[in-house]
Formats: C-alpha cells, structure tokens, sequence
C-alpha cells in the first residue's frame, strides 16, 4: 500500500515538474520568498557579511537601492575601502594603493546604468521592465534536480558594441528558489569565462526569504564564500555615501 | 501554501519515500553522487593537439573559434591570444563549425565528428546548436553520422541550411550525403546520396548565388588492418538548383577512379574554384584550377604539399580579397600567390596543416590548425606563433611514477612522448614537461627504482630506455633472430613493465617478449598469440589510391599485457585481433580464453586488460570493437583465469570504452575510460555513473591510480591529463552511507607540508597553466540533499570546544569536499592609516587531533580531524612548541598593541567631541590630545599610502614583520630574530609606560573634567569585546 502511495506521490511530483513553464516557476518563486507585494514595496536593502578565506576575514557592508544607488564597503585592518559606488551617475571604487576614489570607465558606468530597476529582483515585475525569461529545462546541478531558466536583460556594451545581456538561474525544483547563477563574463582578461554563483541558507527577514550564504568564483575554478550575518529592509542611508568624494 | 508548510509537505513525502523504499537500493547518477569531487586539467598544451576547423566572425575579427580533433569547441574572444572552451558536455570530436550569416553572435552550428580519416580518429554523434553563443547547446539529430564535415547557411535566407555527412569510417552507413532544411533545421531532407560507403566530404555554396553548390562525394573505408580512399562513386558533384538536381563536374579530370577531393570557391570571384584531386595516375593528382565556375578544370600544379596524404589533408582555403592567393593543408600547408600555379611552404610550425583561417579585414592575419595546435601569423604565413593556451593534448597511454609530487609519463599523437609533475610552484606550466621521445608517442614508463624512462614511437620502430639524470638514450626493442618470421608490432606497440620485478620489461609483437635486464637481453615466451590471419596483413596494399603504409594499420598484433602483481608467472595477454590469452607458469603454456566469453562478436580489438590487485585468479579486459563500427563497451570480469566471464557494462555506459582501473583498496570501486569520458561503479558494476565534473565527455585512453595519493590520473585524447585528486571517498560510498542525512568520511591524518617559493608566473598570461592539487586538510561528507533553507555553518574546534576558525561548508547534494588551510584567524591588528602587511599573515595550528563540528539547522554533526608535521621537517617536538609558542606571543602582541590604539583613538575622539560640547574644556582635552597623538605616531604609520608614498615604519609595520617572519617560517626562529623580538618587546612596554604616564596626568584630569561637569564619559570595550 505504502508503495502504491509513493508511486502516485511520485507521478504527482513528476507530473508537477513537467508541466511547469517559466511563469509557474516564477509564481511559485515569488510565494515562497513572500510574495511579489513585500517584494515590489522594498525601497532598499542593506547586508552585513563577511568573506572569510584561508584565516582572512573581511567585514563587508552591502546597500543597494530601489533607485539604483548602491555600495559596497569592505574593512582591512580597520581601514575603508570601497567598491562598485554608484549614485545613479556616476560609479567609483577605492585605489588600493592610494585609497582615494577614482571613477570607473565610461562603459562599465554605462552598463551600470542600465541596470537600474533590476532591484530588488529581476524576475519581479520582469516583462515591465523589458526583460525576458525562458525555461530552458531541468538540470541536475549542485547534485540536485533544477530548472534552468534564461533572464534577459537590457543589452550591455561590450567595446562600444551592444550585446544581449543574458543570466541562467538554476531554481531548486523542491523549493523554487534559485540555488545557482551563471553568466558569461563580457569584458576583460576573463572575457568568454562563465561566473558561477551558489546560493543557500535562504533565512527570513521580516516575511521575505533571502540566500544568506554566497559563493562566487568561476566555473571550473575556485570560489570565494560570502556569509551574510545580517540583513535590514528598507535601510536609512546618508545620501553621501554615494557620492563621489571631489576633494580627490 | 506558505513556504513552512510547504517545506513540512516535502519533509512528509521524502520522509515517507525513504521509508517505503527501505528495501530498494539507493541508485544515484553521477551528477548526484560525485558533488564536489571535481577533476583538474593539467595539459600539458606545449604541444597542444589537432585541429579539425577553424571558423571566424564574419564582422568581428576578434572571434575565432577552433574545432578540435578531440578537445571539443574553443572560442577566442581577443583575437586569437586566449581561448576557452565552449562545448564540454557534448561530444568532443568535432567535424565544423559554423556560425549562422545573420546572427553570428548567437547562433553555431556544431558539426561533430572528426573528418581527418586517420587510425586514432574519434567519432561524433550528430549536429548540436547553440543560440547563445555557444553557452548552451542542444542536439538536433545526425546521431548516426559519425562525422560531419560541412554546414553550409544561406546568406540571404538563414532558414536554408545544408548538412554535408561524411559518414562513417569503419563500416557502411546509409545517413551519409547531403541533407537540406528550409526551415532553420528543423527538419531535413536528404538531397544527394550516392551509395553506403560515399559521404560528403566538402560543401561549398557560391557566396553571390546561394543556388548554387558544389558537394565532394568520397568513396572511403577503414579497417583494423587497411584504409582505402577512392573508387568509381567518388565525384565532385553540382548543382544549381539548391540542390534539387546534381551534375558531376568533371570536365577536365582523368577518367577512372577518383578519391578524396579539396575544393573551394574564391569569395571575391565565385566562377573561380579551386579542386585538388586524388587519382589512379600519380601524373594526374594535384591541384585543378576553373574559371567558370566548374564547367571545365586545368591541372595547375601537382606538388607534394598538394598531393600528400588527401584522406588527412584535402583543405583549400582562398583568401577572402584575392582570388589568387590561396592555401592548401599538407605536410607543412602551401601558399600560393598566383592562382595555384606555384607554391610555398608556410612558414616554421608543427607539422600537419588541416586548417586555414584568413582574417576578413586583414588577410595577412592568418590563424592556421595543425597536428600541435593552432598557430597563428601577421605576416601572411611567413612567421608562424603557437597559441599556448589549448591543452588538446592527446596521449594514448599514461603512467605514473612514486616520486613527491608523482609525475605523470605518456605518448601523444605525433607529438612525442613526454613527462611532467603533478604540481608544480604556481601551477604547471610549459616548462614543467620533460621530452622522453619523438614521432607518435604511445607507452611510457618509469623504471621503478632507477632514473629510467622507457618510451617508444609508432610501431615499435624504437623502444628506446632513457637515462634521465645522465641524458643518454639506448634503443632496445626486440630484433628478429634466426628461425623468426617477421615480427609484428602494432602502431601503439605493446609495452609493459613487471610490478614484480623493477628490470623486468615486457614487449609484444605476435609473440611476448621478455627482458630481465632493462631490454638488453630479450627471450620470447610465447607462440604466436594471434589468429595470424594473413587476409589482415596486407598493409603495404593500404591507402587505396595513395598508398599509405605508414605502420599505422599492423595488425595481429599483440596490444595488452599484464603481469598480475599478487604472481609474476600469472601473465595476461590481449590481440587487436581479439585474443585473450593467460599463462600460470612464466609463459610456458598458453591457454586462449575468448571463447568463454558470451556476446562478444569474434575478433573484437582486447584493448586493455587488468589483473586484481585483490585476487589471483581475477581480471578485467575492456574490448574495443570500433574498428569493426560496433560502438557497444565490452568489459569483462574473470575470477577464474579466464574459464568463465561475465559482463560488467550496463546500458547506462554510452559509447564504447578502451580501459578500466580497479581500486587497490575497494574491490567493486571500478574505473572506466570510455570514448566519451569517465564511469565510475561502486558497486562492482552492477550501476555506472558517468563523472562530469569540470570532466567533459572526452575520449579517456588511460586511466591509473596513483597508490601513496589516491588520485585517478586519465590521460585523454583530446584534452590532455585530467586528475581527480584523493578517489578515497568512493571507496566508502554504499547503501548505508547513501541513507543518511549526513555522512562523515573517515580521513587519515592530513600532513601541513611546509613549502612554498617563487612560482613563476612571467610570461604566462596568455599560457595554459595547469591546475595545482590542492594540499589543504578536506573535510569530506555526504550530504542526502542539497542545503537550501536554514543556516549551515562549520567550524574546527580544539578538542576542548574551543572554536579556533569558521570556514564555509559545501551544501551540494552527494560529496561534499570542503578544505582548510590549518590556520587560524589573522590576529587584529591595530588601525593606522595605512595597511600592514605583515598582519595578513595566518598562524597555522599545531599538530594533533581536532574535531569538525557542523551544524545544519538544528542537528549538529561532528567529525575527527588529525593534522601531522611535514616528516621532511628538522624541527623537534621542543623546537615546535617554541616555534608556535614565539608566534603566538607576537600574534597576542599585535592585539595589544591594536587595543592600545583603540583606547587612543577613543579618547582623542571623545576629547575632540567635549571641545566642541565645552569651551572651558580647551586646554585640558588639547594636553590629552597632542600627548596621545605623540604617542600613537610612534606605534603606527599615521600618514602615506599603501605604495610609494608610504611612510616610515613603526612599532606595528615591525611587529608585524617580525610576525610574519615567524609565523610563516618552516625554521625555528632565529637569534636574529629573537633579538629584534626583545628589542620590539622593550619599545612596546616603554609605549605602555607612557601611555600609563599619560593616563595618570593628562587623562585623570581629563576625567575629572568630565566628572565635574556631568559630562558623558569616554566609553572603551573591554579587550574581549573589542577582539
């Protein structure tokens, strides 16, 4: 009897797999993180973390905004640095060696650019904001079984050249969340290598579920983990903080 | 539903599956169960490997991509420096690629199947297409093609495709022909067939009038033991209807049989077409030359480079702006300048040309794909350069030695035969590979005990044994002696060494051939231990039109040997023509025992054959019967010498295999190199996992497994040495490992080496490095499913629960491999304006037992970890414990003196604040202020920056160096360094006093300030908490 069960939950849960489109995907998603309202009412979001590697650890602040704006602030040694400032204008990092701001080039801000409205997430609300999304299938990544789905964004400019900006999203297909994202790396000595991205530990914030674990690193090749220790909605953030320092 | 409930929901049901299926077996695939047991991918690509097609953006200059004889696709994204590979879960053979006319940004076209005929060729299984630039593919059908040599787009309308199929080399294949879809390949038509041994072997379209095609049918065939090109249904075949009709266009070409054809219409003029043409007539072969469009044909010229070898070198390649200039691939490849009257050799590169590539914008920007890789020239071919960063190395054979790091030996398809280690200072690089050989390199091994490399190149023609510390080199391969008929040696001759005996050589013609004295002294002993049948011998009549007895088609040859290392007399022997013979006693009686294996077709090639490690009596044979165009894997167990074999491949296993390992240590922990990639059964080969991790599925000649590291090293056809480091979890994985949540693997004792130097990195930005083995404690465990909701944290306590460091756990589904470096956090370090260096320093941990403790929401697991010294280390027991007692003084120095200057900035900060908040405070907060800032200018650098503009050293910049000195030294501390400890010591307790002084006087009167007028103190952290 029990085995007739199974056989039926099984068809069930298959059954369900199958006939998923993207959409459903999403819809599922989006329910089980807390829904597309909480989602679409976030005004900012605001991560303490740290890397910590090989007996390194690095304190990390992450804010990023509904308007675009964001930073990301790391501590050596107690001292600040700063990296990927943006205002919405202009975007800027800290000099390792000087520890000053200096503006990122002209492309990379650009690209930044068009990225805004992809916060808080940009399945949300994705077709207003002319993105696409297209299920490509199911995939055993991380050991388990995924739906691959492909996320087109607004193109970006790879020497002066638009190109499709495409991202693969890896959704558990238990929980619906994403677990893995991939994307080709346009520009640099890495050009044409694909960024990988592992997720979990998704943890609630007042009634929205976020990954508070991060893997970044690069297929094939090594990955550097990024443990959130915490995570405040709708943060209060000193508008200079992204503005570009002018005494440099 | 809610997410809780909805987790509770899936909770029941696994939970009720896991009990329902309690009886069941766990059966996991590859992807589920290997998690993060990932390979490594050494090269070497010095050498590089062969290369099929070239392809270039028809806009964009700076893509290129490279079709590789057995390495999969490569993109070049910068203009050729740099490659990466774009095709590693499919098929690594490749016949063409294409990208579509209007979009080539996104949409290729992946041919597969390589269409070099030659004996070693891998094979293909259909046409893939990518529409996003080659990051995902999918298959779209040819699956029985084997090889496709052209995908021929309509410019004008990209909906009109051509498929030209090759077909299959090694028996008959009704897919061959010409294929057309009109609705983006979506469906197919066959348009041109001409018979089951003719395939399209080049498809051409005039880039003005996409009507018109121009298909070279070639009547091909290869066997174990013979290859022929040509017959009376090889033609050069045109049509001007998109293929609706065909007419041969041989007005101008010899009559009788024809062979393999080149041809190629000029870009820039398409009633110019080039053809070069293999003949019955050796006057006739050579190079054809029309000037209307095909209708008739001048023979222009018929040079070696345009003659040699057509079945491994019909390429044509017009420059794209000059209907004159154009190339041919050969030998060495050809140019010519004036429209195929006269030739050149192209410049100094690796010999065989398959491939040429004119740049559009520049035509003397050249990229060219040759037996050893791609080269690339700016000066119109004259000056050829080796892009160094594609590993496509392609070894038949590896083998290992027992050196620290072991270094790998093998042979590689007209590259040579080379050795290299298996880590090196920075990676392994070019430099790091040692040449032990020449021409077609194939078994290589090392001398168990002595400095000797014995290596040989393509039918035994040398064997040669190599001194590698006095540099000399002895040929030693077995000669005829009176009474002996001619002696046999296949192309990949057999060699083998004793695990018995360390002088002990064996060598296969027909007969075994042993040597006790490193091949000086050679005695047969055996009979003739093929079927000798002389129909299989005839290779001097090989080639067909072109002879081609190169040595590559010896047959009745014999290809393994194995020596069982539990017995020296117990000697297993496998033929290409498919015998399996066994002897119990040195080689005095022989006893074929294929004939009791069931459901193997007779003669099918006994590829490999391995004697257990565990057992006397049992061995494994892999056959390959490709040659005879079955792909089925055949592999078979014995445990009785051979009266009675049963299979142990499955369904799950695709595509033949060549070689199997057997695990030392776990006896139903197989290892199995097909051509398309690695499987792996834990379970004796009841189930076969295919590993894919960073593993494309490339043809594995080799597998071998290294005893002292456990590391499974395969050599590949295609992409070099691939590594998987530490197998030992496998060895453990079963059913009731597979039931639990968590699994813990058992580890030995894990040895903090003490080395480190000056890898060296010049120079190789644009190189192939190869991966290093990572030397870090692993943590390894299973996990049942993946981690996804929830914290999961690990930390390595002391064996008191004292955590010494947090690290971040794998949460995959399957094996999970997490590593730590043996150190511990790096101590805080106090706040100047600039960093110290010396503070990114980690001490490591002492020897000893300590424990893993992970928690996974609530559960909590725990695990042992042992950590040993370097044996290699001079340092004593009391020498350690004063080495770490040294460093951790300076490690608890360094938040001391952090804590010191925390107080100081905080009670400046506060006295700055009580300025402003009381006017009268003025000259008591100042006195505060310029004492404290004395003091801190001398214990940190408080101006500068992190380069040239940095200031002078203080008390932190030399503690920390000091520091770091010690900490990261594999010495005791010197005198020297004890000194400046003392000297460091004395400055630091001198700032304390003063800073004592400074709270008596300056501060106390600070206080009583803010006493007296209710002001809010300084607030300070107690150490701890600051920490």
């Amino acid at each position: 009897m029990k085995k007739i069960l199974l056989v039926m939950f099984s068809l069930f849960f298959a059954a369900q797999i199958n006939a998923q489109t993207a959409d459903e995907i999403l819809d599922n998603y989006f329910e089980n993180i807390g829904g597309r309202d909480a989602m679409d009412g976030l005004s900012g979001i605001k991560m303490m973390a740290k890397v910590s590697q090989g007996g390194m650890e690095i304190p990390i602040e992450i804010v990023q905004l509904k308007d675009g704006r964001q930073y990301t602030k790391f501590q050596l040694q107690g001292i600040e640095f700063f990296q990927g400032v943006f205002d919405g204008e202009t975007l800027w990092n800290s000099n390792f060696q000087t520890q000053k701001a200096e503006k990122a080039d002209a492309e990379t801000t650009e690209n930044m650019k068009r990225n805004i409205g992809a916060f808080p997430d940009p399945f949300l609300n994705y077709t207003d904001k002319g993105y696409s999304v297209e299920l490509l299938g199911t995939e055993t990544v991380e050991g388990t079984e995924t739906f691959k789905l492909k996320l087109t964004q607004k193109p970006v400019l790879v020497d002066g050249e638009e190109m499709e900006n495409i991202t693969f999203y890896y959704f558990d297909s238990e929980n619906f969340v994403p677990i893995m994202v991939e994307k080709e790396m346009m520009a640099g000595p890495m050009k044409g290598n694909i960024s990988v991205s592992r997720m979990s530990d998704y943890q609630e914030v007042e009634g929205l579920y976020f990954p508070f674990s991060l893997s970044q690193g690069v297929k094939g090749g090594g990955s550097q983990p990024l443990m959130i220790e915490s995570i405040s909605l709708n943060p209060e953030v000193e508008e200079t903080m992204f503005k570009f320092p002018e005494e440099n | 539903m809610n997410l809780l409930n909805k987790i509770l929901a899936v909770g029941i049901l696994v939970a009720g599956a896991d009990y329902a299926q309690a009886q069941e077996p766990i059966v996991l695939s590859g992807d589920q169960l290997f998690g993060d047991l990932k390979a490594r991918h050494i090269g070497p690509a010095l050498m590089s490997g062969r290369i099929n097609d070239l392809e270039g953006h028809p806009t964009n200059n700076r893509v290129i991509y490279a079709g590789t004889a057995g390495g999969g696709v490569w993109k070049s994204s910068n203009g050729g420096a740099t490659f990466q590979p774009i095709f590693d879960k499919h098929t690594q053979s490749i016949g063409t690629v294409t990208l579509d006319p209007k979009d080539p940004d996104n949409k290729i076209w992946v041919g597969t199947g390589e269409t070099w005929t030659r004996n070693s060729v891998s094979v293909g299984d259909g046409l893939y297409k990518s529409v996003d630039g080659g990051v995902n593919w999918t298959k779209v059908g040819f699956e029985k093609t084997e090889r496709i040599s052209d995908v021929v787009i309509n410019p004008e309308n990209t909906d009109i495709m051509y498929v030209a199929a090759m077909g299959a080399l090694w028996g008959d294949n009704e897919e061959r022909g010409v294929y057309k879809s009109t609705d983006g390949g979506n469906t197919w038509e066959k348009i041109l067939y001409v018979n089951s041994r003719t395939g399209c072997s080049d498809l051409v379209m005039d880039p003005e009038n996409p009507e018109v095609l121009i298909a070279s049918m070639w009547e091909f065939r290869r066997t174990g033991w013979s290859f022929e090109s040509g017959g009376n249904n090889s033609a050069l075949m045109k049509s001007t209807d998109g293929g609706k009709t065909w007419n041969k266009i041989h007005n101008g070409f010899p009559e009788g049989r024809l062979g393999r054809f080149a041809v190629a219409i000029a870009p820039s003029d398409p009633q110019r077409v080039y053809a070069v043409l293999e003949t019955e007539k050796d006057e006739d072969k050579g190079l054809y030359r029309s000037d209307d469009g095909g209708a008739s044909w001048e023979r222009t010229n018929g040079d070696f480079g345009l003659v040699v070898r057509p079945f491994y070198f019909s390429r044509i390649v017009v420059d794209p702006k000059d209907p004159n200039v154009l190339v041919k691939g050969g030998l060495t490849g050809s140019i010519s300048r004036d429209g195929g009257k006269t030739f050149k050799n192209l410049g100094n590169m690796h010999s065989d040309i398959h491939d040429i590539l004119f740049d559009n914008i520049d035509s003397y920007r050249m990229h060219v794909g040759t037996d050893g890789g791609v080269y690339r020239s700016w000066d119109g071919g004259e000056t050829m350069e080796i892009v160094q960063n594609l590993p496509l190395s392609q070894f038949y054979h590896i083998s290992l030695d027992n050196e620290e790091p072991y270094n790998i030996y093998g042979g590689l398809q007209d590259n040579g035969s080379w050795y290299g280690p298996s880590s090196s200072p920075g990676g392994i690089e070019a430099r790091d590979w040692n040449s032990v050989g020449a021409g077609d390199g194939f078994r290589v091994f090392r001398h168990a005990e002595k400095p000797i490399v014995y290596s040989e190149m393509q039918g035994a023609d040398n064997i040669w044994r190599i001194d590698i510390e006095k540099n000399q080199v002895t040929t030693i391969q077995p000669l005829p002696v009176k009474g002996d008929p001619k002696l046999r040696f296949n192309w990949n001759a057999a060699l083998a060494m004793s695990p018995n005996k360390a002088d002990r050589v064996y060598v296969g013609s027909q007969f075994l051939h042993k040597s006790d004295d490193m091949g000086n002294t050679w005695v047969k002993i055996s009979p003739d231990l093929t079927t000798n049948d002389p129909a299989k011998q005839n290779q001097i009549e090989s080639g067909g039109l072109s002879m081609d007895n190169s040595g590559a088609e010896n047959h009745c040859t014999i290809f393994a040997i194995a020596e069982s290392s539990l017995d020296e007399n117990i000697i297993w022997v496998g033929t290409d023509d498919g015998n399996v013979q066994v002897t119990k006693d040195g080689g005095n009686t022989w006893t074929n025992t294929v004939a009791s294996i069931e459901g193997l077709p007779s003669n099918t090639w006994a590829y490999h054959i391995e004697a257990s490690t565990h057992d006397a009596g049992t061995a494994y044979v892999v056959f390959d019967g490709h040659t005879s165009n079955d792909w089925t894997p055949y592999v078979y167990r014995t445990t009785d010498f051979g009266q009675s074999w049963e299979s142990i491949a499955t369904d799950e296993i695709y595509g033949f295999a060549r070689n199997i390992q057997e695990d030392y240590v776990n006896k139903d922990l197989l290892y199995l190199g097909t051509e398309f990639g690695l499987y792996i059964t834990v379970d004796g080969g009841k189930h076969w996992n295919q590993f894919n991790n960073n593993m494309p599925p490339v043809a594995v000649h080799y597998v071998d497994l290294h005893p002292r590291t456990h590391d499974l090293v395969l050599g590949t056809h295609g992409r070099g040495i691939i590594i998987i480091d530490d197998i030992s979890p496998l060895r453990k994985i079963d059913q009731e490992v597979l039931a639990k949540d968590v699994h813990f693997f058992d580890s030995e004792p894990f040895v903090m080496y003490e080395e480190g130097g000056f890898g060296g990195n010049f120079g190789s930005e644009t190189e192939f490095v190869g991966a290093n083995p990572n030397r870090n404690a692993k943590i390894t465990y299973y996990l049942k499913k993946r981690h996804v909701f929830g914290k999961m944290n690990m930390a390595v306590q002391d064996l008191n629960g004292n955590t010494l460091i947090e690290i971040s756990p794998g949460k995959s589904k399957g094996i999970n491999v997490v590593d730590w470096n043996f150190m511990i956090k790096q101590p805080r370090v106090a706040k100047g304006k600039t960093l110290a260096f010396g503070g990114l320093t980690s001490p490591r941990v002492p020897a000893g037992d300590y424990k893993v403790i992970m928690t996974k929401g609530k559960q909590s697991y725990e695990a042992p970890l042992a950590l040993n010294y370097d044996p290699r280390s001079p340092l004593t027991e009391e020498d350690r414990v004063f080495k770490h007692n040294t460093t951790m003084k300076l490690y608890k120095m360094s938040e001391d003196l952090a804590y010191l200057v925390y107080q100081i900035d905080a009670i400046n900060e506060r006295a700055e604040q009580i300025k402003e908040e009381n006017s009268k405070s003025r000259k008591v907060m100042d006195e505060v202020i310029n004492e404290l800032t004395k003091l801190k200018e001398t214990l940190v650098i408080t101006t500068g920056d992190n380069y040239v503009g940095s200031a002078e050293p203080q008390l932190r910049e030399k503690l920390l160096n000091l520091y770091s000195k010690v900490a990261s030294s594999y010495n005791m501390p010197t005198a020297t360094e004890m000194e400046n400890l003392q000297f460091i010591e004395e400055t630091f307790a001198d700032a304390r006093e003063s800073f004592d002084a400074i709270k008596k006087k300056q501060i106390k009167k600070m206080e009583q300030f803010i006493q007296k007028n209710e002001l809010k103190p300084v607030e300070i952290k107690a150490f701890d908490d600051f920490k």
